[in-house]
């Protein structure tokens, strides 16, 4: 037995707005609402009841625009989490924006030294060059 | 009870004098009702609905009464087209007195469910009448209340084709 829930965004959690039991009504009727600004994310959501094991298994079949957009950054730390525990075990950062932090600071603790240390060859050479420049005028 | 469809009744898709641009699915555009009397509460109330604004739906529509009645609801109201399905006097009958092979009787089956979940649910499916006649349908069940938490009656609605079978 199959049922198809429109859920919707607001108060901050998502909260079952209607139940069809066909699946075109549904994504119809969902992106309808997606394309109104009423709802901050609309999404649905497919439930298929086992009758035999009396099981349900859920799975999301539409994301709304706005939907997509809130789920991203969650997405985005979930993977980050993953990651975490097979590169670095007991990293610093909590989330994936502390982690890319961290990333960025050591980038930029290679760089800027072989910056600095390359102005210093570079005037190393002209001051050099110009002493050399300098003895063969005198 | 048994469906007796009058004669009237004509036999058309559903909507298809409807506007163009505008939703021809009554579930559709009564869901879109509802959610716009809603507003920002779970559920609407029985005093926001008027009839005279939604004409075009109520004809179709019914309004089951649950406190009180929360075994049984019973229907309280009744748009003309929906009436004409009735055999009997709809006003004041329970949902348990109409049996799945009408077009009443499948409407409200689903109502348990719309109580125990608290959110609108729509419903098609076909059914055979008693003369053999196969009937596709569609229905909503709305939950409304007068408090805004408590479920204290269900605006529902349904429409029905008949296949022709060679």
């Amino acid at each position: 037995m199959k049922a198809f829930e429109i859920h919707t965004f607001r108060g901050g959690k998502w909260k079952i707005d209607s139940v069809f039991d066909d699946k075109e009504l549904a994504l119809f009727e969902a992106r309808r609402m997606d394309q109104s600004s009423r709802y901050p994310g609309v999404r649905v959501s497919e439930e298929n009841f086992n009758e035999s094991t009396l099981e349900t298994v859920t799975r999301t079949i539409f994301k709304g625009g706005r939907a997509e957009k809130q789920a991203a950054p969650r997405q985005q730390e979930t993977k980050s989490d993953a990651k975490k525990p097979a590169r670095r075990k007991g990293a610093q950062g909590r989330n994936g924006k502390g982690k890319h932090r961290t990333q960025k600071k050591k980038k930029s603790g290679i760089v800027m030294p072989l910056v600095i240390l390359s102005l210093i060859v570079v005037i190393g050479l002209a001051a050099l060059f110009g002493l050399q420049h300098m003895a063969n005028f005198r | 009870m048994t469906e007796k469809i009058p004669e009237s009744v004509e036999r058309a898709e559903v909507g298809e004098e409807m506007p163009q641009g505008m939703e021809r699915r009554l579930v559709l555009r009564l869901l879109t009702y509802w959610r716009g009397i809603c507003g920002e509460r779970d559920y609407p109330s029985f005093s926001d609905v008027d009839p005279n604004s939604m004409q075009d739906m109520w004809e179709s529509c019914f309004v089951l009464e649950v406190i009180g009645h929360e075994a049984d609801p019973v229907f309280r109201a009744a748009g003309d087209a929906i009436s004409s399905f009735a055999p009997v006097p709809l006003i004041g009958s329970s949902i348990s007195e109409w049996s799945p092979d009408n077009l009443i009787g499948v409407a409200v089956s689903h109502t348990r469910d719309v109580l125990r979940k608290g959110v609108p649910m729509s419903h098609g499916d076909e059914f055979i009448k008693i003369d053999g006649t196969k009937v596709l349908y569609r229905s909503i069940l709305l939950p409304m209340s007068d408090d805004g938490e408590t479920i204290s009656g269900v605006l529902g609605a349904a429409n029905c084709r008949e296949v022709l079978e060679e």
